[in-house]
Order: structure tokens, then C-alpha cells, then sequence
């Protein structure tokens, strides 16, 4: 197993000066939401200060016991840390931290095999996930279907690599876990002939929102669009470097996919025609993120990895970036934190169906608030995945807020025939009045003027079964905050 | 359509015996009697359409059987010498005489009548006439009398003869349809022109032949002084402007001119001084104005130096430029008074003359009125609230863009809807820039604040328990026979300030509309002067009602703010609010929820709740929620429903530097303006943002359609908004609902939008816009939407429920804005 202990050219070690360093990066972007909480409800928060850590891990961990610092944990994406296309409260955690601990994590594209040259090839950690000849693959079930399902196993209901399951020491059902993104870079591609780059991949694919609406033929199409992306970090724009029309592929197993109907089926670049000539001198500036982060739900064993929900999962949001910070609802002892379907960029409702799919690694600190500790905060009643960026506090409607409840036994099929914008909206509504409300301690009438003077709502995706439209509301309307 | 008080009038409604007298009612309102023709006797019959001005002109179309017309017999009693008859003859013949001379006078023809003389005009055959009563224009009097002809024809062969028949022509024909309060434009612009009529034909008559009789001296002179001041007019901005440039303008020579002046007692620098002085003064005064400084707007008439200007003012008003702006003329005819440059009681502006005490000669009496004259005409055009006045540019140069200014009044808004019908208060170039004031319908939440002392807002708002100045709001039925609420029933709420007719637009062209500055109009009223305020209503229609926390369920609550624009940055803090109760309307109706706009809130019915929303500072993001064209299709159409043409559009992107293109669907595209808010959020969740009035600089461009033919913009059918750094692509659940919905369309569409189609049609609108303006294959235009391109709520209130598409230009760097070009 490739693991990784932070050493001396490790950016995130736990000596006193990097610990330093870490805290001062993310203070510039740090929030003040949870100072304010002290101020406004006047309790405490016991867990809000960085924890000591002396845990034994899985994989590495680099704090020395008895350091008194923080651990910090590296989770290399690799077919045994790995959950594909779905979330589950009984996975068995790769590494148990404690509140504090930080833990960089590599999140692998389920894109990848479009084009496994750029994006697979001489990539241990990306082989080992996307290993398939006609005996095995290096990760069998895809998604949270049967796994004897004509397709693949798992159907591909749910397709995306996740990273984890975290589990978050003494999390329980009723806790808040903080996730801070401390920093988010490309994974660049172990092909020495792509040295320094990165790349992604778009797919335009019969779940988009497009499909069926084109204007050329063939009206039914799917079209991927490889990216490139510098992994050096030096240029922040991606451009494209090729295109092609789907055509059916067959998988190792033999099983023919006319569509992209199951993730991680490698496409034979024999079969396809590449078209080079694609959005010419089209710099699409980069906003690396984590299209799925989030929790185990509670509702079920094993939850399907597409449609976001109350614990978070697949919201799709870029501002879910490097400075920001989430707050999810704890549903599951352990929490079981997991993070996957990297985007290098995407636009608000994410139209064809999916971002620039591109592999990324990133750092992250855990904080648990625990639910004695919540009354009289702003998170006392968050029942909901709350991000907060450097100017902006965020809140996620859905068509279902918990489509797993409202929906029924047949939920995770169901709500892809259920979702609209409107229902979207009114919770997107729903939750930044009771955002504003609950932590801002405005009147119901209060609130609802400032929704529309000063708060914007934006269509966050309308590709992922679940609709999402997001509230966002800056920080400067609050100056007395701290904002 | 708008159906105005207008009187018609048929004999044959009359008893036989009735109607000799009946028909003599109707010609004495136009200072005329009738009598039969011949021996017969047979009492005229006839047809007649009248409508009378706000200040007292009469309008008549008439057609009627052969009579003698004479003025009134009372006439010489009754009339002042303030009114003219001008008649237009426009089928028939007849023929004019008088004490001297006696002519023929043809269809087609116009002639100019002073009533307090003797005169008859005998009809021999059925004849259709226009006739108007002209109030306040005895200085059109004064040149008819100075000239040759007592008995004055206008030559309609050609030029501004022929534009002031069709001017009549027309408004003969649009007579139903033009409101009383929107009379005094055209008599202005008729007065306008019939001087221009008559300084043509003392002109021409300058230059007769010996045939001719010989011409009195002092016409001729008077002539060259009325051109001369004509000039001096139009160029009072030029601070450079000397006697000699107004003379060889005038082809006259320096000296000439000089004399002219010295005639009427006065120089031609003491003239071009009072002039400046007197625009300096009205601007002061002109709380629309307020945001400049003095020393602005003295450059603006021509001031080099402020010190300079204020000491001239001082000297010629007894106070200071600052003092007088403070408490300034309250009312037109103050400034008409005191806007004659007669100096009297002010200092002499020349040289004190020994005459001055003795009897003035006849001959300075008639210099001195005729400057007189003329400065109170040049005022009462400015104060006329449909002329918008040249602020800068020079008529005759073309690449200069002209600057208009549309003051908001009642003759300057139409209040909730849209039509192609609705006559135009500006006509301008293509490249003209116009400052238009706008206001917010939710003034009337807190008079106090935002309408009182404010004369534009006052004139717009006003409503007494007999009148209110600006009866349609909406586009129901004037009888609220639907649903009761007041005329038009509040089927659109917006005031809308406009329409400007863009020469040469028509269907098929694109209007470009550049937001080059968004100014604030500042509060009136003594205790709030020089603030700014706005009013945020969470009403029926917003996102939330039916879906409230706290008891009442159904309440909609008014939140009035305080825009703070002195600091670096400007931002909104909420005042108080409070809930709605039901007021009563001054006509007695009763609204019990905020279903018609402009309803004056009694304050003393409310309960105010200060405090609210304490901490919540709100950044400003000024912007208007109406730009419009008139749409195509016939009849009056409701202002909410953004569409094809713009309209509500709700996004606040639509701010300063940002241009909005709109497909023009009528002649003259008619640009309209309103509902300006002083900040939105993406959704503008509870029915309205911060509702709050600004003024909009706006320069129009047109761009015909053969300009942009195969190009993005010439296949533009929606709105497309071009901001500095981001294209805005706005999609609407229906994107001409008006077209697709049918006959039942302004009912139906709040009925049947969604966001899903809207997000569907902003889909469909960015994949066009990335295909034709940049040249992206669709699967390009596809993968560069998922991964590029943003997509908001830009409204779900206005009924065609809103999602927009943001493009950032940065996506396509070099791009040279070369927009609809053909690369």
C-alpha cells in the first residue's frame, strides 16, 4: 500500500511553525460565523479549537504522540480507500481521526478512462481503481444497485470514486462536522509524455440537461471533451484539446455500453474519431472543487453516490473550493466523511451533465461540534449541508431536502423523475430563512426582505436526479460580525 | 387605448329647431359664431370631435355643411389677445376676407386668425376642418401683426409649412387618443412651429420683388431680431459664443446686430448675459437637477467662471446662486414672471439711459416686447414638460450626439403597460443620449419621504377625491369593471417614463441601450432633503406569501430603507417597516392588499416598527427592472411579464456601464424606462427589491437591420444584456408569451411559467449566442456551458418566471467586442 507520512518537503507537516502555517492560510479565509455564534448565543464550543490527536491510523499518520498537535493523515486513492457511486454507514472507514486532525486526500475523476493515456496511465493509485481485464476489476461494485446487474455490478446507480469513509471519533447522529478545505490541487498525469499537465474530462451525456434538445444531428448524441489543465498551478485556465462522439464500447467483461451507462468503462481510442479542432483559443478559468463531499446518510445501508441530499453528498458546487468550509449534519456514528468526483471547473447547473472531470488532491480539517455544545449557536438547527467562503455564506436547496424520508422505500429511483427547479427554489427559500433567522437572529419579516434585496439565488446543478438551487448571502451585510 | 375626455358632437342628435343654437355652443368655445349661407336659412349640420387643453386650448375636428365662420361678437370683450385660431382647412374651399383684401383658400391650406379682429370665412361647399383655439400664444399674435398681412396664410407647400399640416392632419386623426394633460406639447410644438412658419415668411418676404408692396422697415428689422434670438438661444451652452458668429449664422452683419439690440434698449451681451442667467435660474430650481453642482450647471449654460456667474446672479436676483437654489420660485408662473428679462427692479443691465424715464417710443416698445416675448416663449418650452431641452450639442453638426432630458411628470409616463400606441415624449437619433428620471411605483408607501415637495413626483402621484393625473395604471379595463380596483386595475404596476421615438427604427432593427450613469433623486421633503429612500414590499405576489412561519399567514410587510451614497460604499439600511393595512383609496375604494399601485398609505393607520434589520448593512447595486421597446403586438399590454421586448426584467445587472439590446418591434422602437431599484437580490424573492427612484443616463444606438445581417445581433429576438465583463443571456419560462399563450396570454402566464422552462430557454438562448457570436459548433457551445457558464434566478415574481445565463468575456480572451459583426 503507497502510503505517505508528511516529511520535511511536505506542505502540511504538524511542527509548531507549519501547524502556524496552516492556521494563518486558513484564517484568510476563515470565517467568523463560529466567533459570532459565542457572541450572539453566548454558549461555548468545546470542539471548535484544534484538537489533540495521538491516533493510530490506517494509513500514516504524522504526529509524533505526545506532540500535543494536531494529526495529520494522508489518504492516497487507491482501490481499498475507495467507495465507488455510492455512500454507506457500514463501509469500513479507512482512518479514524479526531476532531482537529487534518487529512489530505486524493480524489480520483470516474471519468478517467475517456482518455487513460493522460489521465491513468503510470498512476498507481488511478490503476489500481480503474484495474479491469476479463477476470477482475480492481473495484467490482459501482454504485448502489445489485451486483449481479446486466450492466455491472452496483448498475452504475451512482458513479462516483469517493474517497474514504472517514470516521470522525465520537461523532453521533445529531453532531455537526466542520470540514475546512485547506487546499485543493490538480493531480497531474503520471504519463511522462504529459508531463506538468493535468487533465479532465467533460462528458455531455443522455443525463444532461441538453440531451434530446439538440439542435444537429444525431439528435441523441454523447460527446466527451477532454481538458487540460496546468498542474503546475501557474496558469489558471483550462483549455480544451480534443473531441468525440461516444461510440458503444465493450467493457473487459464483454458487456456492450451504447451509453455512458456505467462509470469507469474504458473507451478503445481505436473506436473513436478525435476532433482537435475544439473551442479554439477558449480559456475556461479554473475553480478546482469537490463536486461530491459529504456523510453517510442514515436512512438506508447503502445510498446511491448521485442525487445530493441533507448529509451532502453530490451537490455539485464549485465554490465547494480550496478556503472553504462545510457543515454537515452528523447522521451516523463516525460521521463517515468521504470526498470524490473532482471538477477543475464548472458553471452554475452543470447543463451537460458533467463538469471538467478532473482528479484532484485535497487537504481537509475536521472539526466536530458536538450536539450538547450546539444550543444557542448558529448550528444548533442546521439540518443541512451549510458552506461558508471567504464572502459568502451558502445554503443548498434541493427539489427533496431529504428525498431518502420523503420519498419512500423506492427513493433513490424515484426522485430522477420527481425533480424540478421550482421545488429547488422554495427549499433553497426554506433554508436561508431559517439561516438567516436562527444565526442572524432576524424577524421572519426581516428575513424575507433581505431574500430579496440582497440574497441570490443561483441553479446549482440540474443534472444530479436531485435538483439543486443555492441561496447566497455575503458576509457584508453583517459588519457587525466581523465580516 | 387611451380614450380621453373627448366631446363629440353630432347635430343630428338635436331636434331640427335646436340645432342653429346647439352648433353655436360648440363654434363659441372657439370664439366663433356662424351663420347661414345665402337666403336659405337652412341651419348648418355638422359633426364635431373636441377636446380641450389642460391650459385652456380648444381642439375641434370638424365637418360640417356650407356656413359663413366669424369670430364671436363677445370677442372684443371677452378675449384678451391671448388666444390665436389657426384652421386647417382640410377638404372643401372656402374664402377669406377682411377690411383690406379678400382670398381664396384651398384644402390643405392654414391660416391664422387673431379673434379680436374682423374677418369672415364663407364655406360654399361640405367642408372638414381642423381648428384650434391657441391659449398663451399672443406673442404669435405679435408677429402676425408686425408683419404685412393682416390675414395670415401659411405657405404648406413645402418645409415647416408642411410639417405643421401633417402635425394637424394628425392630431385631427389622434384626437380620441391624446390625454388633455398631453395637449400642451402639441400646442407648444404647434406654437413652435407656426413661429418658425412666420419667420419663414417674413423671410421670403424680405426678399420680394418691386411687385411686391414695399415693405414697412421696422417688420424687416423685427424679423432679423426674432431670427437673431432664435440663435442666440440654441447656442447659450458655447462659452464662446460672440456677436460676431450669431451674425454671419444669420447672414447679417455685426454692426446690424449690435443695432438691433440697441433699438430694444439693451446690448447683445446683456442680452446673451440675462438669457444664461434666466436657464441658470430655472435649472437651480429643478430639484431633478439637484446632484449637480452650481458651478456645473452655470457651465452648462455657457458660465466660464462660477465666481463670475454668481456674482452676475447675485446682481440681477438679489440673491445668491446657493440661496436661491434653497428656496427657489415655487411655481411656473412665478418663473414666467420673473423670467422676463425686463429688468424691472433689477439693476439696468446697460448703461443707464436718460430715455428710460420719459415714454418709451413706439418704435423701442416694439423691440422690447418682441425680446420680451421671445425669452418668455424660450421658458415656457423649457418648462413644458414633454420638450426635452438641448443640454449641450449643436443642431446643425451632425456627429455631435444631442442631450435630452426627460423630466419624469404625469405627461411623461405611462403607468403600468406597455403599447406601440402610446405617443412618444422625445424623438432622437441613433447615438443621442438622454437622461430620463424615473419613479418607483412604491413612493406612495411613505409620501413623506419619497414624494412630497418633489414636483415631478408630485404631478405623477396625485390623486384627490376628484382627480387623479395619472388615471390608467395597468392594463385592465378603465371602469375596473373586473375586479374594481381603479382604472386599469393595476394589471402592471410600473411607471414607466417614455416612450423616445429613435428615428428610423423599425421592425426587425436592434436598439442598444447604454447605461452610461444611474444618478439618485434625492429626497424633497424638508425634514429628509438630499436623502434617499426606498421601499421594499413582501406582497401576495412574492415567493413567500402562503409559505410564512409566524401568524398572520397572509400579511405583507413594507420595509422603507435609506440608501447611504456619501461613503466609499454605498449601501442600504432598513428605516422600519410595517405591515400592510387596508387603505382606502381618495376615490373611497378600498385596497386591502396592495393590489394597485401608487394607493397613498395612510400613516396614520399603520404601526411602524423602528430597528428592524439593525445590523444589516445591504450594498447598493442601483439598476432599473424596466427597459423596454413597445412590443408588436396591438393594444395595451401589462408591464410585469418581462418578454421578447424586454420589460420587468428584474436583473441587477442591468447598472451602470452595462448595455442592454432589445429586438425593436414598432416604428421608432419606443424606449421605455422604470421601476428603478436601488438593490435585488437573484430571485427578488418577496415581489419587489428595494424600490427606489433614479434617474438613468442613457445613450440609444440603432443599429438597422441590414447592418447586422447574418450576425449574432441579427437574429436577436430576446433581450441581451452586455455588461463589462460578462455576457447575460436572459431566459424567461415563455420567451414571448404574448404570441405563444394566445388571446388569454396576460392571464394565463402567471398561471403557467416555471423555472424549469426558463432554465430550458436560457439554455437554448446561451447555446445560439455562443454558436453565432463566437462560431462554436454545438457540442462546443454544450461542453463550454456545463464547465463555464453560470445559471441564476434572475426573478420568480413577474409571472414569466426568469433564469439567466452569465458568460464571462474573459473566457474568450483578445475578443474585441466586436459583437455581431461577421468575424
Amino acid at each position: 500500500m503507497d502510503t505517505h507520512v508528511c516529511g520535511p518537503g511536505c506542505t502540511h507537516g504538524v511542527s509548531a511553525e507549519s501547524e502556524k502555517e496552516i492556521t494563518e492560510e486558513f484564517q484568510v479565509s476563515r470565517r467568523t460565523f463560529m466567533r459570532d455564534a459565542l457572541a450572539v448565543g453566548g454558549g461555548t464550543l468545546a470542539a471548535s479549537t484544534l484538537g489533540m490527536a495521538m491516533t493510530p491510523s490506517a494509513f500514516a499518520k504524522s504526529a509524533t504522540p505526545g506532540s500535543g498537535m494536531s494529526s495529520h493523515y494522508y489518504i492516497p486513492a487507491h482501490a481499498n480507500s475507495v467507495l465507488w457511486g455510492y455512500f454507506s454507514k457500514s463501509a469500513k472507514p479507512v482512518v479514524e481521526v479526531e476532531s482537529g486532525d487534518y487529512a489530505t486526500i486524493e480524489t480520483l475523476t470516474h471519468h478517467a478512462n475517456d482518455d487513460a493515456e493522460r489521465m491513468i496511465r503510470g498512476d498507481a493509485g488511478a490503476e489500481s481503481v480503474f484495474h479491469w481485464d476479463a477476470k477482475k476489476k480492481g473495484v467490482d461494485r459501482r454504485g448502489a444497485g445489485p451486483m449481479d446487474a446486466k450492466v455491472g455490478a452496483g448498475a452504475g446507480f451512482g458513479v462516483h470514486i469517493c474517497t474514504g469513509p472517514v470516521y470522525i471519533k465520537d461523532a453521533e447522529p445529531g453532531d455537526i462536522l466542520e470540514v475546512r478545505i485547506i487546499d485543493v490541487a490538480p493531480r497531474p498525469s503520471a504519463n511522462p509524455a504529459y508531463k506538468g499537465k493535468s487533465f479532465g474530462s467533460n462528458a455531455a451525456a443522455w443525463w444532461g440537461f441538453h440531451y434530446g434538445d439538440t439542435l444537429t444531428e444525431p439528435k441523441q448524441r454523447e460527446v466527451i471533451t477532454i481538458y487540460e489543465v496546468d498542474a503546475t498551478g501557474e496558469r489558471n485556465w483550462a483549455r480544451a484539446v480534443y473531441n468525440y462522439r461516444w461510440t458503444p464500447q465493450t467493457d473487459p467483461f464483454g458487456i456492450v455500453h451504447s451509453k455512458i451507462d456505467y462509470p469507469g468503462v474504458p473507451v478503445d481510442h481505436k473506436t473513436i474519431s478525435k476532433n482537435p479542432n475544439v473551442l479554439k483559443n477558449i480559456r475556461i478559468p479554473v475553480r478546482p472543487h469537490f463536486g461530491t463531499i459529504g456523510l453517510a446518510p442514515a436512512e438506508a445501508e447503502i445510498v446511491t453516490s448521485i442525487p445530493p441530499n441533507y448529509t451532502g453528498g453530490n451537490i455539485d458546487n464549485w465554490r465547494i473550493g480550496k478556503g472553504a468550509t462545510i457543515y454537515f449534519p452528523v447522521a451516523v456514528k463516525g460521521a463517515m466523511f468521504s470526498v470524490g468526483d473532482p471538477h477543475a471547473s464548472q458553471g452554475d447547473s452543470e447543463l451537460c451533465g458533467t463538469a471538467i472531470e478532473c482528479s484532484l488532491t485535497g487537504t481537509f480539517q475536521f472539526i466536530l461540534h458536538k450536539k450538547a455544545s450546539l444550543p444557542g449557536t448558529p448550528l444548533a438547527e442546521l439540518q443541512y449541508p451549510l458552506l461558508e467562503t471567504q464572502d459568502e455564506w451558502l445554503l443548498h436547496g434541493f427539489s427533496y431536502a431529504n428525498y431518502l424520508a420523503e420519498l419512500g422505500p423506492n427513493a433513490q429511483s424515484d426522485i430522477y423523475g420527481k425533480s424540478s427547479v421550482d421545488r429547488a427554489l422554495r427549499d433553497a427559500y426554506h433554508k436561508m430563512r431559517h439561516f438567516l433567522m436562527t444565526t442572524q437572529g432576524l424577524g421572519e419579516d426581516e428575513a424575507i426582505s433581505l431574500m430579496s434585496i440582497a440574497v441570490d439565488f443561483g441553479i446549482t446543478q440540474v443534472v444530479d436526479g436531485n435538483w439543486g438551487v443555492h441561496a447566497v448571502v455575503k458576509k457584508s451585510i453583517f459588519p457587525a460580525r466581523g465580516g | 387605448m387611451i380614450l380621453n375626455d373627448i366631446r363629440r358632437f353630432s347635430t343630428s342628435a338635436f331636434p331640427e329647431e335646436l340645432r342653429q343654437a346647439a352648433w353655436g355652443e360648440v363654434l363659441a368655445k372657439l370664439l366663433l359664431t356662424s351663420q347661414p349661407v345665402g337666403a336659405t336659412g337652412a341651419p348648418p349640420s355638422g359633426h364635431v370631435s373636441a377636446c380641450t387643453s389642460a391650459l385652456g386650448s380648444v381642439f375641434v375636428q370638424l365637418a360640417s355643411t356650407p356656413q359663413i365662420l366669424l369670430p364671436h361678437p363677445a370677442n372684443a370683450y371677452h378675449t384678451n389677445g391671448h388666444a390665436v385660431l389657426v384652421l386647417a382647412l382640410q377638404s372643401g374651399t372656402a374664402r377669406v376676407s377682411d377690411a383690406w383684401q379678400a382670398a381664396a383658400l384651398g384644402a390643405g391650406e392654414i391660416l391664422l386668425l387673431d379673434p379680436g379682429q374682423d374677418w369672415r370665412i364663407e364655406f360654399s361647399s361640405e367642408f372638414r376642418a381642423m381648428l384650434v383655439r391657441l391659449e398663451s400664444a399672443s406673442f404669435i399674435l405679435r408677429l402676425v401683426r408686425t408683419d404685412v398681412q393682416e390675414l395670415n396664410r401659411i405657405s404648406t407647400k413645402s418645409g415647416v409649412g408642411t410639417v405643421c399640416l401633417n402635425l394637424l392632419q394628425s392630431v385631427a386623426d389622434e384626437l380620441g387618443y391624446i390625454g388633455r394633460d398631453e395637449l400642451p406639447l402639441i400646442e407648444a410644438t404647434l406654437a413652435e412651429l407656426l413661429v418658425a412658419c412666420l419667420s419663414r415668411e417674413s423671410q421670403t418676404e424680405g426678399s420680394r420683388t418691386q411687385d411686391s408692396p414695399p415693405l414697412d422697415p421696422t417688420s424687416v428689422q423685427l424679423g432679423h431680431l426674432r431670427r437673431v434670438c432664435r440663435t442666440i438661444e440654441s447656442r447659450l451652452g458655447n462659452t464662446e459664443l460672440q456677436i460676431d458668429e450669431v451674425a454671419r449664422i444669420e447672414g447679417l452683419s455685426a454692426r446690424y446686430v449690435q443695432k438691433l439690440f440697441k433699438v430694444g434698449g439693451t446690448r447683445f451681451s446683456d442680452y446673451l448675459r440675462s438669457r444664461r442667467l434666466e436657464r441658470c435660474r430655472m435649472d437651480l430650481g429643478n430639484p431633478a437637477l439637484a446632484h449637480y453642482s452650481i458651478a456645473e450647471l452655470c457651465y452648462r449654460w455657457g458660465f466660464g467662471d462660477a465666481a463670475n456667474f454668481s456674482r452676475a446672479f447675485s446682481a440681477r436676483f438679489g440673491l445668491s446662486p446657493k440661496a436661491y437654489r434653497a428656496a427657489p420660485a415655487r411655481n411656473i408662473d412665478d418663473q414666467l414672471r420673473r423670467g422676463r428679462p425686463e429688468q424691472a427692479g433689477s439693476p439696468a443691465p446697460s448703461k443707464p439711459d436718460q430715455a428710460a424715464s420719459a415714454p418709451e417710443s413706439a418704435l423701442r416698445r416694439q423691440f422690447r416686447n418682441l425680446l420680451d416675448d421671445h425669452a418668455r416663449y424660450a421658458i415656457a418650452l423649457s418648462l413644458a414638460p414633454k420638450r426635452a431641452t438641448p443640454a449641450s450639442g449643436d443642431a446643425t453638426r451632425a456627429p455631435l450626439p444631442g442631450h435630452y432630458y426627460i423630466p419624469v411628470s404625469d405627461k411623461t409616463v405611462h403607468w403600468g403597460y406597455f403599447s406601440r400606441d402610446i405617443k412618444p415624449v422625445l424623438s432622437v437619433d441613433s447615438g443621442d443620449i438622454v437622461t430620463i428620471e424615473t419613479l418607483t411605483q412604491h413612493a406612495s408607501d411613505d409620501c413623506a419621504r419619497m414624494i412630497e415637495g418633489d414636483p415631478g413626483a408630485e404631478s405623477v402621484f396625485f390623486w384627490d377625491a376628484e382627480k387623479k393625473a395619472v388615471d390608467r395604471r395597468g392594463a385592465g379595463p378603465m371602469d375596473a369593471s373586473l375586479l374594481g380596483r381603479g382604472a386599469g386595475e393595476g394589471f402592471g404596476v410600473h411607471i414607466c417614463t417614455g416612450p423616445v421615438y429613435v428615428r428610423g427604427a423599425e421592425p426587425g432593427d436592434v436598439l442598444e441601450i447604454r447605461i452610461l450613469d444611474i444618478l439618485p433623486r434625492p429626497s424633497c421633503h424638508p425634514d429628509y432633503a438630499g436623502r434617499q429612500f426606498g421601499s421594499n414590499a413582501a406582497t401576495w405576489w412574492g415567493f413567500h406569501y402562503n409559505d410564512l412561519l409566524t401568524e398572520p399567514k397572509k400579511r405583507e410587510v413594507v420595509t422603507v430603507y435609506e440608501i447611504h451614497n456619501d461613503c466609499e460604499k454605498p449601501h442600504a439600511r432598513a428605516v422600519y417597516n410595517f405591515r400592510w393595512t387596508p387603505q382606502t383609496d381618495p376615490f373611497g375604494i378600498r385596497h386591502d392588499t396592495i393590489d394597485y399601485p401608487g394607493v397613498p398609505v395612510d400613516h396614520s393607520t399603520i404601526e411602524k416598527h423602528y430597528g428592524v434589520l439593525e445590523k444589516a448593512v445591504v450594498p447598493v447595486r442601483p439598476h432599473f427592472g424596466v427597459l423596454a421597446v413597445a412590443p408588436g403586438e396591438p393594444g395595451i399590454i401589462d408591464s410585469i411579464p418581462p418578454s421578447y421586448f424586454g420589460g420587468n426584467l428584474d436583473n441587477w445587472r442591468a447598472t451602470q456601464g452595462a448595455t442592454l439590446f432589445l429586438p425593436v418591434s414598432a416604428v421608432g422602437a419606443l424606449f421605455s424606462v422604470g421601476d428603478p431599484h436601488a438593490s435585488q437580490g437573484d430571485a427578488e424573492a418577496c415581489g419587489t427589491a428595494i424600490e427606489c427612484s433614479l434617474t438613468g443616463v442613457f445613450q440609444l444606438v440603432l443599429h438597422k437591420r441590414a447592418a447586422i445581417a447574418r450576425s449574432f445581433l441579427g437574429e436577436l429576438d430576446y433581450p441581451f444584456l452586455d455588461a463589462p465583463d460578462e455576457w447575460v443571456l436572459q431566459g424567461l419560462s415563455f420567451c414571448n408569451y404574448l404570441a405563444e399563450l394566445g388571446v388569454n396570454a396576460q392571464t394565463q402566464v402567471y398561471k403557467q411559467s416555471s423555472l424549469d422552462a426558463a432554465m430550458r430557454d436560457a439554455f437554448r438562448k446561451a447555446r445560439h449566442f455562443l454558436m453565432k457570436a463566437h462560431q462554436l459548433s454545438e457540442d462546443e457551445a454544450i461542453s463550454l456551458i456545463s464547465v463555464a457558464v453560470d445559471f441564476g434566478i434572475t426573478q420568480m415574481v413577474d409571472g414569466n418566471l426568469g433564469v439567466h445565463a452569465i458568460i464571462r468575456k474573459a473566457i474568450f480572451p483578445g475578443f474585441d467586442d466586436e459583437l455581431g459583426k461577421p468575424q
